[in-house]
């Protein structure tokens, strides 16, 4: 059923699209939000292939199996921010470079390079969106203490 | 009355029951009354040993025994040597087979069955040597621990100190009544610690716990040749039992096997070890008696032992245990006899420690060491009258031990006396004069020294007189008699010098001006009457025991039923003792004891500057400062034997620490070295650790694919 395998070839590819910019993203990026949001990724292109598969094998095993994922998801949603809450009162950065207490005894702690000569001292620049509804009136003071992203 | 076994049994357990009691009970119910259990326990044994006496006494006399205990009548001993009962209580341990039958004994018929089957039995035997010895133990032990009530009263280890009493009473009557080399073995080392025990009771005094250590490992000398000559015993004579044991088969008794000293063997002397053998089997033993009684080489542990609580110096180091020794010898007398080596050896020893003794006890200035190099000089004398190897010398020697533990006890606890008034100081140079101030303890000391140093009538003079009676005789017979001869003289020597240090430490306690040290304080005054109590009974032994058992000749008859000294009695016939012979060493002796006591009256009962005078005089010989440094046998022991052993023990510690644990360090530098490569891995990013991930799991598909 060349029709059938077509179908299942779309929804694999998209499946292995989602999980490999997952993958990127968690490895490339070092906001821990990011890194979450990368995480949830890939589970979701896992979840796409299984719901894929069990479309095609005609069992509605898989679609179950995705409906638990979504909801233990969830929780783990739940329980990963409220850990990333924490850490962020704590230290006041999302890096997660800046845990490294993981490591080795008695092994050097790792240090971010110097940002290249052009960016110089300039901060870096926030990303430009789009202005929509109002902008929340933040004293400048409050937000000096949140670092680059 | 109840009869033999319940009494011999009665007699250690009672002291055990005691002790395992008092060690339970005493620190939170007992307290101040832990002397109870002990006291009674121990009185209890001394009136079983009486009676056990008593009942032995009563075999002897009526020989038409019960047939099962005459079995020995049936075997090879057409009639038993001696007197001996032996109590199998159950058996212990039993390899049979243990060991082959040597073949060049093959020809040897009187093999028993049960040759080479190691066992051993918890026998208990009893015979007039044993019964003698127990009476001796249980009596002291019971006046010394109703001294030590009024002794130890208000000490924080009261419980403790009667509780190892009562061990030490249990395991002395034990180590006398075993019938086996083992247990003889495990009691002597069970008496070796409760030694060690009170001789460090007051552990928190460093001279105290070091004095315990040293008298502990001056023993294992001793008894590692006490062990070889057992172990030398059991392969010559395939067992280690004193007694032959015998089993009743179908209406007949057969024997099963024949003890060391056992009296198949002993009806057939032919049967004992001979040559060097013999000597080798006997000076093994003696190295054990040796440091079990401080003679000659190992002496160096009992005047250090004095750091123990008086009652304990009383008791173990001048009554009871270290005459240990003295009672192995005699109970193996017939090994010894087998060997006029061992015997010549027994005697020299005995001789140099008997002088060796008395001319260190001269310059002492501590009471209780005074008494201490003395109990090492009367051990030597007692060692020289049983090398004599008859009859008459072992029973000397063992009259000597008796009269012995009680002056010596007497002494000992009269010592106690005057330091628990003095407030624990025992330094002669610190006081004196005392006889107003403590009427009791002088006039029981004064009996003591004289039956000290025997002077007549008193009880060492009977026993002294003895032994140089025994001397005397052994002389004028041929083989080594001229090592006996010079014995005799040395011991009638030592008899002055006995006298000298006697009546030195007397005056110097009891007369001269009065002084008394400040630590005394209140307690300056006559002990309490547990404490006077026992020192007057003993003064009544020390005056009494000696004449009485001289003159009804009770001691004598009674142990010579022992078999393994009957055996001397049948072996050699004893020297005729002539009358004059007797009345001129008797007489000699006395004029010794005299002259002696002349020299110590005119030092030291006036004024002193004579003494002082005579010791600068020997001084220009180093004479004084010799007997005053104890002829420096610590120092030279120090340097000799501690030194180049500390010195091993220090090379074998850079051994260890450098080479061995070189070795073992490098074993673990190896992987230490090899995981510090994979160290930089876990560097604690989160995302290092998940790209590692992802390129294992690309490395895995990989696989999985090509």
């Amino acid at each position: 059923m060349p029709y059938e395998v077509a179908l299942l070839n779309n929804y694999l590819l998209v499946g292995a699209a989602l999980f490999g910019i997952g993958l990127v993203g968690f490895v490339s990026r070092r906001n821990l939000i990011v890194m979450f949001l990368s995480a949830e990724m890939m589970l979701q292109g896992v979840s796409l292939s299984l719901v894929a598969w069990g479309r095609f094998h005609n069992d509605f095993g898989g679609q179950l199996l995705v409906l638990f994922i979504i909801a233990v998801a969830a929780c783990e949603a739940a329980v990963a921010l409220a850990m990333i809450t924490m850490l962020f009162r704590r230290s006041g950065k999302l890096d997660a470079a800046h845990w490294q207490t993981l490591r080795e005894a008695n092994q050097p702690r790792f240090h971010e390079e110097p940002l290249p000569e052009e960016f110089g001292d300039q901060p870096l620049p926030w990303p430009r969106l789009t202005p929509a509804g109002i902008q929340p009136d933040v004293p400048r003071e409050k937000i000096d203490y949140r670092p680059k992203v | 009355m109840p009869d033999i076994r319940t009494l011999l049994i009665l007699i250690p357990a009672l002291p055990l029951a005691a002790s395992l009691t008092t060690a339970l009970l005493g620190p939170r119910l007992l307290r101040t009354r832990s002397h109870l259990p002990a006291v009674a326990a121990i009185a209890l044994s001394f009136l079983a040993s009486v009676l056990l006496v008593f009942q032995v006494q009563r075999a002897i006399d009526q020989p038409a025994a019960p047939a099962a205990e005459h079995r020995a009548g049936q075997g090879r001993a057409a009639q038993p040597i001696g007197f001996e009962r032996v109590y199998t209580l159950w058996s212990w341990a039993q390899v049979d087979q243990a060991m082959p039958w040597p073949d060049q004994n093959a020809a040897d018929t009187y093999q028993p069955a049960s040759w080479g089957n190691f066992r051993i039995d918890i026998a208990l035997r009893v015979d007039p040597l044993t019964a003698a010895m127990l009476v001796i133990v249980t009596c002291i032990s019971t006046l010394v621990a109703v001294y030590s009530i009024g002794y130890m009263h208000d000490d924080p280890g009261y419980w403790r100190f009667f509780s190892y009493i009562s061990l030490f009473v249990f395991s002395m009557t034990m180590l006398v009544a075993s019938s086996n080399f083992v247990l003889l073995y495990v009691f002597w080392e069970l008496v070796g610690l409760c030694s060690y025990l009170l001789i460090g009771f007051w552990f928190e005094k460093p001279a105290a716990a070091a004095a315990g250590k040293k008298a502990f490992l001056v023993n294992r000398i001793g008894d590692f040749g006490f062990a070889l000559g057992v172990f030398l015993l059991w392969t010559t004579y395939g067992t280690l039992d004193f007694h032959d044991t015998w089993i009743h088969f179908h209406h007949t008794w057969i024997q099963t096997s024949i003890g060391v000293l056992g009296q198949t063997r002993l009806a057939h002397p032919e049967m004992f070890a001979s040559g060097g053998l013999a000597t080798a089997i006997a000076l093994l033993l003696m190295l054990g008696a040796c440091g079990k009684s401080a003679q000659f080489p190992l002496h160096v542990w009992l005047p250090d032992a004095m750091e123990g609580p008086t009652p304990v110096s009383a008791l173990i180091h001048a009554a009871t245990m270290v005459t240990a020794g003295v009672y192995m010898v005699a109970r193996c007398m017939p090994l010894f006899a087998a060997s006029q080596t061992a015997l010549v050896v027994v005697g020299t020893l005995g001789g140099i420690t008997a002088l060796l003794g008395a001319i260190t006890a001269i310059t002492q200035t501590d009471l209780k060491r005074i008494l201490a190099y003395s109990t090492i000089s009367h051990l030597g004398y007692m060692f020289v009258g049983l090398s004599v190897g008859t009859l008459a010398g072992v029973v000397a020697g063992m009259f000597h031990l008796m009269t012995h533990a009680f002056f010596k006890s007497l002494l000992f606890l009269g010592a106690g006396s005057v330091m628990h008034a003095m407030g624990g100081v025992i330094d002669t140079r610190q006081f004196g004069g005392l006889r107003r101030r403590m009427p009791i303890t002088h006039w029981t000391f004064l009996i003591g020294c004289l039956a000290m140093a025997g002077v007549f009538p008193f009880a060492g003079f009977w026993s002294k007189d003895a032994i140089l009676l025994a001397l005397h005789q052994r002389a004028s017979l041929g083989g080594g008699a001229a090592v006996y001869q010079g014995l005799y003289l040395s011991v009638m020597l030592g008899v002055v010098l006995l006298a000298v240090y006697t009546f030195r430490a007397f005056f110097l306690t009891f007369y001269g001006p009065e002084r008394i040290p400040p630590e005394a304080g209140h307690h300056a005054h006559e002990s309490p009457i547990t404490m006077t109590g026992p020192l007057m009974l003993l003064a009544c032994g020390a005056f009494g025991l000696g004449a009485y058992f001289e003159w009804t000749h009770g001691f004598e008859h009674f142990l010579a039923a022992t078999p393994s000294l009957a055996y001397l009695g049948q072996r050699a016939a004893e020297p005729a003792g002539e009358a004059g012979a007797h009345w001129g060493v008797a007489v000699l002796s006395t004029v010794m004891v005299v002259i002696g006591l002349a020299i110590a009256a005119v030092l030291y009962l006036g004024s002193r500057e004579q003494a002082r005078r005579l010791a600068r005089l020997m001084n220009v010989f180093g004479l004084y400062s010799l007997s005053y440094g104890k002829f420096f046998f610590d120092e030279i022991y120090q340097a000799l034997i501690i030194a180049p052993l500390v010195g091993l023990a220090r090379l074998c510690a850079w051994f260890d620490q450098w080479l061995i644990d070189g070795l073992v360090d490098a074993g673990g530098a190896l992987p230490k070295w090899l995981g510090g490569g994979f160290r930089p891995a876990q560097n604690g990013l989160v995302q290092f650790y998940a790209l590692a991930m992802v390129l294992g799991l690309l490395v895995l598909m990989g696989a999985l694919v090509f």
